[in-house]
């Protein structure tokens, strides 16, 4: 391994010399053919530049009028019961906000379905990761239970199956009925947006946001029509139309993850 | 009743250790066997605070664990052949080290029956995988590192090839080392850009951290290996690694410690500067609120200031006392750190969005099951620490001032020298 002392002060022989430039040659070109082969082959941001994804496609928001909302909680019951979560490993939120505005608002929180996924990026098994039409979506069956996703999280949407989920759903049936497979104990879980019911549209001939069967439950059930779901690149969706004339906010902008959940503020009195 | 007492009295102080440090083990296999059959409902973890003692554990194992690296890297790159004895040491702490991080991973994870997952499915922009595949990476290198010594035992002497084997691994300990380095680099400081890179955690978010974990790891893990070797020394009254290269290498790793102290002083001055929503509350909770006593007391006072004083000037002093504490409160100081940077992320509200009054407030407290599998898994690791200790013949170790006989009623007749 280690070089004789007296090397140190020889001067480099013509073969060392031409060994060293070819070396030096062989680096460089294979450096940037790698760099190349990585630039074709690899997105620099991989899964999480959804962008890159989904190209043309629709755009899947979920616009959540907060001037509307009146927090009744059928969102969250209706979730639990077509997702059939436990009461602990609740997807949709509801949370009383009586300080930021003038009046107390009713926030509720599904997932953001981020195009820049904090939880996509760190998944050590590629067991979160964003679908072709760019929601985050888990495999239960790869997921390792590492709940690194959960610390990555900006907004607390994960949740983990900490114990199994043999219990009751007590929305069943009042809210609905379960529509997919409860999850095993030790993997993590979020909202879906109901992709289950947005993958079966196109078959059924149901548009998302409009037909009943292929919205998210939340947006379904909302008697005041506070959560509007749709295409936003389609201006006559009810999430794109709902914005229209708003002031909106997503959560956590200074975050650039860039979520799907808008949120239109409270009418503050003149 | 007299000849029980007489007999006891015979039996070895080491095997009244060994009797001792099995009520640990046995709690903690019987809290492991719990959580494992009762799943993660059992621990005190949250959806709030999903991390806990295991991952501050784990962090704290491999961060002591750096001795192995750093000491390999002196004794083989940089052609300090005085530190071998001390290296030997560390690798030997390091491999234990490592696999407590290994079985804390796997008491964490959900689904242990996954746990080769991240070597199949692989997500290359995650700081988890590459600390994943780089420690267990690293855990084959101490292996072969530790084989040499192994097959150096009496039992093997009928494993000629065996024998030769370890050999011809021990001729690669160069290489060994600089694989070791390489991966060491990796992951010691991945460690700390697992919590780097999380954007929505404020505490966390900060470029510095990789630089801050892998130095506090180096300093602690040179002064891990320098303190478990003086306690080995003083319990075997035998000499493993002589004293002036214990000096030495303490006073290195108090140097460290010093630079570690003068980044995290600009870290924290500089990333606090002025109020951020999340960040200041959580600087504020480490400075003067829950954190206050394990931060000031801890990480900067005893196991950071007073340990690098002791560990620099134990040299001058020819002070042993010096060095030991010197090099344990160094071990307090990084533990205390991995803990604080653990929870303090978990504890602290992390945003005020105009529009979100933040649900992420948590609180947290081990559980029995997590404390009883912590305490298993540190008494195991010095069950095999003290019986490697003991019994391998690279530990051996010179008679020390002591004669002769006294050596041999201590620690049984020396056997022949191996390699």
């Amino acid at each position: 391994m280690s070089t004789p002392t007296k090397a140190r002060t020889r001067e480099m022989t013509r073969r060392e010399f031409f060994l060293l430039a070819a070396g030096l040659g062989v680096s460089l070109f294979g450096s940037d053919r790698l760099y190349k082969w990585f630039m074709v082959h690899e997105d620099p941001l991989g899964e999480a530049n959804e962008s890159e994804v989904n190209k043309g496609g629709p755009y899947w928001a979920m616009v959540i009028d907060l001037e509307a909302c009146i927090g009744c909680r059928r969102c969250v019951y209706a979730c639990q019961a077509t997702n059939d979560t436990a009461d602990s490993h609740l997807w949709n939120i509801i949370i009383e906000d009586e300080d930021s505005f003038s009046k107390p608002v009713f926030i509720t929180r599904p997932c953001m379905h981020c195009e820049h996924a904090p939880c996509v990026e760190v998944c050590p098994v590629k067991a979160t990761y964003h679908r072709e039409d760019g929601l985050v979506a888990m495999d239960y069956d790869r997921c390792i239970g590492c709940r690194y996703c959960m610390v990555a999280c900006p907004y607390g949407v994960r949740v983990f199956n900490w114990d199994k989920n043999d219990g009751v759903n007590e929305q069943v049936p009042t809210w609905g009925t379960p529509e997919i497979p409860r999850r095993p104990r030790g993997v993590v879980e979020k909202c879906t947006f109901c992709a289950h019911r947005l993958d079966k549209a196109a078959e059924r001939g149901l548009t998302p946001g409009i037909d009943a069967a292929a919205t998210p439950a939340c947006c379904v059930i909302c008697p005041t029509e506070a959560r509007n779901f749709g295409d936003l690149r389609d201006p006559n969706s009810p999430a794109a139309k709902r914005l229209v004339g708003r002031q909106s906010v997503v959560l956590r902008s200074d975050l650039g993850t860039n979520p799907r959940v808008f949120y239109l503020l409270p009418n503050e009195p003149a | 009743m007299q000849t029980i007492r007489k007999q006891l009295a015979l039996v070895h102080p080491f095997w009244w250790w060994v009797a001792f440090l099995l009520l640990p083990i046995s709690f903690g296999l019987f809290s492991g066997f719990w959580v494992f059959y009762k799943g993660l409902e059992v621990t005190n973890l949250t959806d709030g605070a999903p991390w806990g003692l295991w991952i501050t554990l784990d962090l704290s194992c491999i961060g002591l664990a750096a001795g192995a690296f750093s000491l390999s890297a002196l004794t083989y790159l940089l052609g300090r052949e005085s530190y071998q004895p001390l290296a030997r040491v560390a690798v030997f702490v390091g491999l234990l080290g490592y696999s407590g991080a290994l079985m804390c991973l796997v008491l964490d994870i959900g689904r242990p029956d996954r746990f080769w997952h991240g070597w199949v499915y692989w997500n290359i922009h995650s700081m988890l995988w590459e600390v994943t595949m780089c420690i267990t990476l690293y855990f084959s290198v101490l292996t072969l590192e530790v084989f040499p010594m192994v097959v150096e035992l009496p039992i093997f002497d009928r494993f000629k090839r065996l024998r030769h084997l370890g050999h011809t691994v021990h001729h690669f300990a160069p290489l060994l080392a600089v694989i070791g380095m390489c991966l060491s680099l990796l992951h010691q400081s991945s460690l700390g850009g697992t919590y780097g890179v999380v954007v929505g955690r404020a505490s966390l978010f900060r470029a510095t951290m990789p630089l801050l974990f892998i130095v506090s790891a180096v300093a602690a893990g040179m002064a891990f290996s320098v303190h478990m070797t003086l306690i080995v020394q003083w319990l075997k009254k035998r000499t493993l690694v002589p004293m002036p290269v214990l000096f030495e290498v303490g006073q290195v790793a108090g140097a460290i410690l010093l630079v570690y102290l003068y980044m995290r002083f600009w870290d924290t001055t500089v990333g606090n500067y002025g109020y951020s929503p999340g960040r200041t509350e959580a600087f504020t909770s480490l400075m003067s609120g829950s954190f206050a006593v394990s931060f000031w007391s801890w990480e900067i006072i005893l196991g950071g200031l007073l340990a690098a004083y002791l560990l620099i000037r134990a040299r001058n002093n020819q002070s042993v006392a010096m060095l030991l504490i010197g090099s344990g409160l160094t071990m307090g100081g990084l533990v205390a750190n991995r803990l604080d940077t653990t929870l303090l992320a978990f504890t602290e509200p992390l945003t005020e969005h105009p529009a979100v009054t933040s649900p992420l407030v948590s609180h947290y407290f081990p559980a029995w099951t997590e404390i009883g599998t912590s305490i298993g898994i540190v008494a195991g690791l010095t069950l095999i620490f003290s019986l490697g200790m003991r019994y391998l013949p690279a530990f051996r170790g010179e008679p020390d001032e002591l004669t002769e006989e006294v050596v041999v009623s201590i620690v049984g007749a020396p056997a022949p020298a191996g390699d």
